[in-house]
């Protein structure tokens, strides 16, 4: 009896660690009291892929730091456009063949310029995100180790105000996160 | 850093204090102000100074007066101030001058740090006993500060004094929205790197996370009865609309179509959704049921329609419910409200300057909003009926994506 309960455990701590269940992660973050803030300790994410090529990638499991980026060129836009243009096409084609070669996972940023309302420019940068991805993924790189991040018009490569900085910062950058 | 916010705040007080002038807004409701007299406090004069200045500020932002003097003024206020062990107490009395009909007398009292709240409570009893409509002196507005490359939450007082912060992450807090209750703000953090939902309890600091899927996570809005979130994911492989009960679970998604969608906001019954998605090449407003099904489109002009804010006035207020939203036009962003019945968009503030985000006060009459000049924004508030705007007192390094509080 007791090792059959043994074995249900350990299947059901491996159904979770695989994120079959799906990609629900909704835990409370408890204030410790330690700070006015009253910010609590963070649950680790859960990661696994979402399933099907259109969708989302999971993010990586047990990610520490910030994305390590500067390896692979950015791959700017049009003014309020998600659309990858035929110049970006070798960037993307270059980030790829590295996936497909070496291990570990991948994060597209996706940005606007500061022209636009702050929260649809979210969605806008995570639309050029998620139009990089989509080609990546087309030209054969494995969507499950793909996942994207908007900071909308939020951190800009280029603090000025003319279209010379704004179309610095209609961009999709690439990091590579160790695992 | 509170010294610090209170120096720039006192030294933008000083500043500060004129009415932009602003196109009057073409909303069809009567414009009459009652004239106001304030003739101050006896008393203890070391506290009736500042309690003559906070009812005065209280009395002009509230739309519904003009203040005057005392002696050509239709209503008049007279009281005295006195403090005491725990405090102030504060005895007023407004009196209609024509027909010396008193149609407020009472007392308040309020603790040293309280003065404001209790001469915010005395402005409300006071709009309510002469115009019967309910006021929004004891309101608050959270906001989203910009400093040092950061972006925290922080909530401050209607009339943008006692600011606090909220979030100390140094990472980026943004699209702060209320719970009905005034309990909880739900916003978009990227503390843990990824665009997650959070909320935060107000009265207990604790902090939840409602939404880290794949990809992106924002827009959270909570239906008027508190118990649904509206929101934004992306983990379907492109931005869709989604709503979930208040603890993150039951998630649903609305509807699937191509191009992104984003910016959820209830209709005050909390049947509908209107959103914004560019679906049809460039974003306007739409709308569908919050279970999801046909989406009608509202808005076709100008070409450029986001941020959608849907007021909830009460039912006994002579406002109805508006929806307020952002325009571009000619490269700069207009506040616009909807008209429901002739599907166009009516300006209220168009001045040259980028007007975004407006986010309804719950008397449904005012607004807040972001004002971009020179690259740098403040918060305004707006009267639609008068169409008059403040400017509030300026926060260091900027202020934006207010959500007024109920």
């Amino acid at each position: 009896m007791r090792k059959k309960f043994l074995v249900e455990i350990i299947l059901a701590a491996a159904i979770a660690a695989f994120g079959l269940t799906g990609c629900k992660s909704h835990s409370a973050m408890n204030g410790s009291g330690n700070s006015s803030n009253g910010e609590g300790n963070v649950p680790p994410l859960e990661g696994g892929p979402n399933g099907g090529i259109t969708s989302n990638g999971g993010r990586p499991v047990g990610m520490t730091g910030e994305p390590v980026k500067g390896q692979f060129g950015i791959v700017y836009f049009d003014f309020d456009s998600a659309r990858i243009r035929p110049s970006e096409d070798a960037k993307l084609q270059a980030v790829a063949a590295y996936l497909k070669s070496n291990p570990g996972n991948l994060v597209v940023e996706g940005y606007c310029d500061e022209r636009g309302t702050a929260e649809f420019n979210r969605a806008l940068g995570e639309r050029r995100a998620l139009a990089a991805r989509e080609e990546l993924v087309k030209q054969g790189a494995d969507g499950s180790r793909i996942t994207t991040i908007s900071y909308g018009s939020d951190r800009p490569a280029d603090m000025g105000h003319d279209e010379a900085a704004w179309s610095k910062n209609r961009r999709c950058e690439f990091g590579i996160v160790n695992q | 850093m509170f010294q610090r916010f209170k120096g720039q705040v006192l030294i933008a007080l000083i500043l500060t204090g004129f009415c932009v002038p602003c196109v009057n807004a073409q909303v069809d409701v009567q414009k009459g102000r009652h004239s106001f007299g304030v003739s101050g406090f006896g008393g203890d004069a070391s506290i009736a100074g500042q309690v003559t200045d906070v009812l005065k500020n209280d009395i002009r932002l509230s739309g519904y007066f003009a203040l005057s003097p005392v002696g050509s003024a239709e209503y008049v206020e007279s009281g005295t101030v006195r403090g005491d062990r725990s405090g102030v107490v504060i005895e007023c009395v407004v009196m209609q001058q024509a027909t010396k009909k008193v149609v407020l007398s009472k007392t308040y009292q309020g603790s040293g740090q309280d003065l404001r709240r209790a001469v915010h409570k005395l402005t409300d009893d006071i709009v309510q006993a002469i115009t019967s409509q309910p006021g929004i002196a004891q309101t608050k507005i959270a906001f989203v500060w910009s400093h040092g490359g950061a972006k925290e939450l922080a909530v401050m007082d209607y009339d943008g004094y006692n600011v606090k912060q909220l979030t100390y992450d140094r990472s980026i807090s943004v699209r702060p929205k209320w719970s009905p209750d005034g309990r909880k703000i739900v916003y978009t953090s990227y503390k843990n790197l990824f665009p997650d939902v959070l909320e935060v309890d107000l009265y207990t600091g604790q902090r939840l996370r409602l939404a880290a899927y794949p990809g992106l996570n924002t827009g959270a809005a909570f239906s008027p009865d508190g118990l649904s979130i509206a929101l934004t994911l992306s983990k379907s492989g492109s931005p869709e609309l989604y709503t979930m009960n208040a603890q993150g679970g039951d998630l649903r998604q609305l509807g699937h179509s191509r191009g992104g969608k984003s910016s959820p906001t209830w209709s005050p019954d909390g049947r509908d959704i209107a959103y914004v998605s560019d679906e049809s090449g460039a974003p306007q407003i739409w709308m569908m049921g919050k279970e999801g099904g046909t989406p009608s489109r509202l808005t076709t002009a100008p070409s450029y329609n986001t941020e959608p804010d849907w007021s909830r006035p009460p039912a006994n207020s002579d406002m109805k419910p508006m929806l307020a939203l952002t325009s571009r036009v000619g490269g700069k962003f207009q506040l616009g409200v909807y008209d429901h019945s002739t599907g166009a968009v009516t300006p209220v503030v168009a001045d040259g300057a980028d007007n975004e985000d407006p986010s309804w006060a719950p008397d449904g009459r005012h607004l807040v909003f972001g004002k971009t000049q020179h690259w740098r924004t403040q918060l305004y508030l707006l009267d639609v009926v008068t169409g008059e705007q403040v400017q509030l007192p300026s926060i260091e390094g900027g202020a934006s994506e207010p959500a007024w509080g109920p």
